[in-house]
């Protein structure tokens, strides 16, 4: 009985349903590993079961009777002769869904495939109809509807978000009160409260442009690289200490310090990336720029048991370009392009195809440490480096050997010093020997290759980048066809531009900022604008594809992303179009017919309280006992080290094993991207609150400096702590309540106890970890 | 079933103010426990809801909670569970069945000592080496075809615990959390007890790209005072009626003045901090092996595993929805060299302990809607390593699971002659996860978080529960 096409024409959606949920998996896990394009046992394929299910000795399935196809009987394991998989007997669950889909007639897909696309793997898409997507469609200035626009020095975007909210009837709420502004701008900019003085400065400038000179003076600040450069540390899953065999004698705090530093300096945003991604490769990029590339050089590295097998090392190598593709695409595109590893993307116009012409880029970077050094001074150093720790390691031997050979060991002792000597002479005459060494990444192409019968070797091309075979399924062991570098196709009207300089990273940083401008600017202007609002114009910060929340406001993001680019990628003038709007200086009192209506404030009719990140809660505690230390950048110390007052941002942050306060606090896991943070409230952060040393110390350092400040007035204590810690007057019964609970105390403990256990509860207030 | 540890009562009128200590432990609390009143405003039995971020089981669950013993290293199942003559028989050489690629160079096959026995009714056989845990034979289910990705120990790891190869993903004790939340909000809802650290260690556990109420609490056990076990669970208060005071004060400032309701946010923090200062107390509670019976102490025995074991039971009794019990610091299970040495000690350290588990969750009920799970990593060689060693084996490898909702006294599933391979109804670690959800109440393929642009299984794009030892 013949069965040249299987595929029955009527196989209905349920059948085919079926078959991708179940059969199609089983097949490709059980049986296309020797059944597949690579290997095609009895020229079987299994891989392509939308062409002919048939070896070389015929059809193997009858439609409609499992008992007749030997497929059914190799895997029933009832014939002696014919039993598959070799390996054992499938669960007799999975034997059943095979039964089951012979039986119904084994509906597959209609072949499909478009010419060009990877063989059976990718089915390929269609970048054309995938562009009608709204983030994938060209950037422009939408002018706001209605006269609202004509108002001179009317705000752009407040005319846009007006338009929605006459529409919706929804009357938007008054402007908050100048300390609630204050206190907001701080937390947004700089992530530290304001000092109860510049509160009331601000609160008296009657000036008109008081609100500009206070944003200004903000984004001038120091300590706004801090803050923003912290949002953007989240995105690149950055960390002090990777994984132990990832560690080298560079400094992880160099490229933090570098991104601190750019943001304060207003680097347009695509050079902060371009220079993230290729400062090597790019032209005229000073030596101490190098630190940029930590965002790569601190990428995530699984560990590679070079005893095992080839496949099983490329596998692992495959799972590192998956994680560095979900966090290029997701950070800075917004779009989830790892998910097109194995498959085609189910939902966005990627293929397999752009995923491997984006792995290729990877597949030519190398991570390495490197000093902030010009390339030939660079080389030198790290020559000297190698030395040096070459002669260390002889003289450490020898010193080993030497306390066991007793009868050699003087001889072994000079030799060993003499090696000692030699790697100080090679120090001291190396120029630049201790410049600063950053983790970083260098052009090389990888291969991995057999090492002997039981080895793996890793081989790196210095110099040249590579294109790599497709992986179909994403298995490494079945390569399809070489995939030359290239942009995401969906991105590239025409042909996607192809990557040839190098490892291809700046031509990728290129593509980025050209074919890919606009969804780029699309994304960081959301990202800017959640972090203003607690929320996006779209929600799903890292993820514009199609299954992506669509914009609150199309407009208004295109409109501003339009002008973003226009105002030179200019991070602070992105800021202060935000911040001078109406809409940022809305209060978060609102009518309830208007949280009724609107109740996630999509609309941005009024402000809503943000629960404080880790990093502005503790800073702000730091600041409310008067002990914050504000030295900007350096090297990270433990969060939980005695004493240490620096700004959260500078705490230790391990890869795999983060501090307590960080991981009870919901800081993201830098094992990979994160688009957002999504803060929780569970009682063993209030643990911390309770019984942590840190707010126990500072609650006791409060409490000095209120007995130093206010003097020996109760009443002027506290209201001096409401304006430390809240920038505000306390309301008389807040003053009497604290003040009985004071002299409660103070029956069972000294003055000083009594107020600090005061400290401690005002620390705990919820007034600390939101802001308004 | 809900669990409430009423805090002690006390009343601040007694007596001369509290001396002044760095901390207070239930001990203590217990001398100052007096009069009929309880501390102040203090509610007596807490409300225990369930995690409003849990999204409840899809259909009824068979099991509540999860104890897994955790054998950190890779036992070999040769030696314990799945009995090989043909390994003793053909001991010293190499037959082409042998012929895999672990990690490191194997030799001939390598005897395995100690002889097994039918057990129980079932007469399900079991080592010598287990002779206490032998008494359960008719409660055990065998698992003698599991099989993993990755010969090497921390992708295999991660394989158990995260359902991958990769430290990216939410860990099972998290999915089991997200899944179905806690029934004890006073303790956290997922307990890892390890005295020292596995080889990976936080991504064991982690919630990854789950929320962060889902992690698993690290406990080093190694130390059995409770205060050092959970971090900032030390008061530093002067004592618990300061403490209480102090979150009087707290809620009073907290209240709208106007008498409007206050933000949920705000509330749900304050709700937070009050189960907070509870937890101090049962937490306390729970982790204090001191209030065991001398008999019952006696019945696990002595050691960190024979303590993590009764820490677990402790902790099991209270609502905690996943304990993780490691065998020990780093991974003493790891028998590369002298394996026959090192093994009879290894037996002898868990064979009482896992007995009394079961016995202690049976007397009082708990084996009922509990489910016990043992197993290392992956599993060992039944070839030789060097001269006498093992290596790692992720070709086949032996499970045990007891109680709730499996059937007792079988084995599953075969490995191949000499015990190296899965062969007969293979059991993939996705199988497994799939398996014990499955068992929750939760069906694996619906318990997705979106991530990413795509929903996130434990099982990955795999799973099929081994519906054959289900009761």
């Amino acid at each position: 009985m013949g069965l040249a096409a299987p595929a029955a024409p009527t196989a209905s959606t349920s059948d085919v349903a079926f078959f991708e949920a179940r059969v199609r998996p089983l097949l490709l896990n059980r049986c296309v590993g020797c059944h597949g394009s690579k290997i095609a046992q009895g020229g079987l394929r299994l891989d392509r079961p939308e062409g002919a299910l048939r070896g070389d000795a015929g059809p193997v399935v009858v439609p409609g009777t499992p008992d007749a196809s030997p497929l059914v009987t190799a895997v029933r394991y009832t014939n002696p002769r014919l039993q598959m998989p070799p390996a054992g007997r499938l669960p007799q669950a999975e034997i059943a869904i095979l039964e089951d889909w012979v039986r119904r007639g084994a509906p597959v897909p209609a072949p499909a495939g478009t010419p060009g696309s990877a063989k059976g793997a990718s089915r390929g898409v269609d970048p054309a109809a995938g562009r009608l997507h709204w983030a994938f469609q060209p950037l422009r200035r939408m002018d706001p509807p209605g006269r609202t626009l004509r108002t001179p020095g009317r705000s752009r975007v407040d005319a846009h978000l007006d338009a929605a909210l006459v529409k919706a009837g929804i009357t938007p709420a008054a402007r908050a009160e100048r300390r609630v502004l204050i206190r907001r701008a701080y937390f947004d900019l700089v992530g530290i409260p304001p000092t109860p003085e510049e509160v009331e400065a601000f609160v008296r400038d009657s000036a008109p442009d008081a609100w500009q000179r206070l944003v200004d003076r903000l984004l001038a600040s120091s300590h706004y690289g801090e803050r923003w450069g912290r949002h953007w540390l989240d995105l690149v899953r950055y960390c002090d200490v990777p994984e132990s065999w990832a560690q080298t004698e560079a400094q992880a705090w160099l490229y933090r310090d570098w991104v601190v530093q750019a943001l304060n300096a207003d680097v347009p945003y695509d050079r902060f990336v371009s220079v993230q991604l290729a400062a090597d490769e790019l032209p005229g990029v000073p030596p101490k720029d190098l630190a940029a590339l930590g965002l790569l050089g601190l990428s995530p590295s699984y560990w590679k048991e070079l005893k095992l097998a080839p496949d099983v090392i490329k596998t692992v190598v495959a799972e590192e370009w998956e994680e560095r593709i979900g966090t290029i695409s997701g950070a800075l595109l917004g779009l989830t392009a790892a998910c097109a590893r194995c498959h085609d993307h189910k939902f966005d116009p990627i293929s397999m195809r752009d995923y491997y012409a984006l792995a290729g880029v990877l597949a030519g970077t190398r991570l390495v440490p490197r000093p902030l050094l010009e390339p030939e001074s660079a080389k030198r150093v790290l020559g000297a480096i190698e030395q040096v720790r070459a002669l260390e390691a002889d003289a450490k031997k020898l010193q080993g050997d030497a306390a066991r050979d007793k009868m050699r060991a003087e001889d072994l002792r000079r030799r060993a010093a003499e090696k000692l000597a030699r790697a100080e002479e090679i120090k001291k005459g190396t120029p630049d020997f201790s410049a600063p060494l950053a983790y970083g990444v260098e052009t090389a192409s990888l291969a991995v290759v057999p090492d002997g019968p039981d080895r793996t070797r890793l081989e790196h091309r210095a110099g040249v980048g590579q294109d790599i075979p497709l992986q179909l399924r994403g298995n490494p062991a079945s390569p399809g066809p070489v995939v030359p570098r290239g942009f995401l196709s969906v991105l590239s009207p025409g042909t996607p531009p192809r990557f040839t300089r190098g490892s291809g990273r700046r031509d990728l940083a290129e593509a980025i900022f050209r074919e890919g401008a606009a969804l780029t600017a699309r994304v960081m202007v959301n990202r800017v604008w959640r972090h203003h609002f607690g929320r996006g114009l779209v929600e799903t910060p890292s993820n514009f594809g199609l299954q992506g929340e669509r914009p609150s406001h199309p407009e208004l993001l295109d409109d501003l992303a339009a002008r973003f680019i226009e105002a030179g990628w200019s991070l602070k003038w992105l800021h202060r179009e935000v911040m001078r709007t109406d809409a940022y200086q809305r209060g978060d009192r609102a009518p309830a017919a208007m949280v009724a209506r609107d109740p996630d404030n999509r609309l941005v009719g009024r402000m809503v309280r943000r629960r404080l990140e880790v990093e502005a809660w503790r800073d702000a505690i730091l600041a409310a006992s008067g002990r914050l230390d504000s030295q900007v950048g350096g090297a990270p110390e433990e969060l939980s080290a005695a004493g240490n007052n620096r700004r959260t941002l500078y705490g230790l942050v391990r890869r795999r094993d983060l501090d307590d306060l960080l991981r009870l606090y919901d800081f993201p896991d830098p094992t990979g991207h994160s688009p957002a943070r999504f803060p929780t409230t569970t009682p063993l952060q209030q643990l911390y609150v309770l019984n942590s040393s840190f707010l126990g110390q500072h609650a006791a350092a409060l409490a000095g400096r209120l007995a130093k400040e206010a003097g020996d007035d109760p009443g002027a204590r506290v209201r001096r702590a409401y304006l430390v810690l809240f920038g505000r007057e306390a309301q008389p019964h807040e003053v009497r309540t604290c003040i009985e609970f004071v002299g409660q105390e103070s029956r069972s403990a000294k003055p000083e106890e009594a107020w600090t256990r005061l400290a401690e509860v005002l620390l705990a207030r919820n007034e600390l970890a939101y802001v308004e | 079933m809900k669990h409430a540890e009423s805090p002690p009562s006390h009343d601040p009128r007694r007596g001369s103010p509290p001396a002044v200590t760095p901390a207070f432990s239930r001990r203590e609390l217990l001398r100052r426990a007096g009069g009929g009143m309880g501390l102040l405003g203090m509610a007596l039995a807490a409300p225990a809801d369930a995690s409003e971020s849990a999204r409840g089981p899809h259909f009824a669950p068979r099991v509540k909670r999860v104890i897994h013993l955790f054998m950190n290293g890779g036992p070999f199942q040769g030696d314990f569970f799945d009995p090989k003559p043909a390994i003793n028989r053909y001991a010293g050489q190499r037959p082409a069945e042998v012929q895999l690629r672990t990690e490191n160079p194997t030799g001939g096959l390598l005897a395995v000592p100690t002889p097994y026995r039918p057990r129980g009714r079932s007469g399900l056989e079991i080592s010598d080496l287990l002779p206490h845990l032998g008494e359960f034979a008719d409660d055990l289910c065998v698992l003698r075809s599991l099989y993993t990705d990755n010969p090497n120990h921390g992708p295999a790891l991660f394989q158990m615990n995260n359902g991958t190869i990769t430290p990216t993903r939410p860990s099972m004790g998290s999915w089991m959390l997200y899944g179905l939340g806690s029934e004890n909000e006073n303790l956290p809802g997922y307990v890892v007890l390890c005295p020292g650290r596995p080889v990976r260690f936080a991504e064991l556990w982690t919630s990854s790209f789950l929320p962060g109420e889902f992690q698993g609490t690290y406990v080093n056990h190694s130390k059995l005072e409770p205060r050092q076990m959970i971090p900032f669970l030390n008061a530093r208060a002067s004592s618990p009626e300061a403490q209480r005071r102090q979150l009087d004060l707290l809620q009073e400032l907290e209240r709208p003045p106007d008498g409007s309701p206050s933000e949920p946010a705000f509330e749900a923090r304050l709700k937070a901090m009050e189960t907070a200062f509870r937890m101090q107390f049962a937490a306390s509670n729970a982790f204090d092996l001191a209030l065991e019976p001398a008999a019952i102490r006696e019945e696990y025995g002595t050691g960190h595993f024979a303590n993590g074991c009764l820490l677990a039971r402790r902790l099991c009794e209270r609502g905690v929805r996943f304990v993780q019990v490691y065998y020990g610091n780093g991974q003493p299970w790891d028998t590369h060299s002298n394996h026959n040495e090192a093994t009879p000690k290894l037996a002898l350290d868990i064979d009482r302990p896992m007995a009394a588990l079961l016995r202690d969750l049976k007397r009082r009920g708990l084996l009922d809607d509990t489910l016990v799970v043992w197993g290392g990593e992956f599993g060992r060689t039944p070839t030789t390593e060097g001269s006498n060693g093992r290596d790692h084996n992720h070709f086949g490898f032996a499970m045990w699971l007891a109680g709730a909702g499996v059937r007792g006294g079988m084995a599953y599933g075969a490995s191949d002659d000499f015990g190296f391979r899965a062969a007969v109804d293979r059991v993939h670690v996705h199988d497994l996860h799939a398996t014990l959800l499955h068992l929750m109440g939760l069906d694996h393929e619906r318990l997705t978080f979106r991530y990413a642009g795509r929903d996130f299984r434990l099982t990955d794009v795999s799973g099929n529960v081994v519906r054959p030892i289900l009761a």
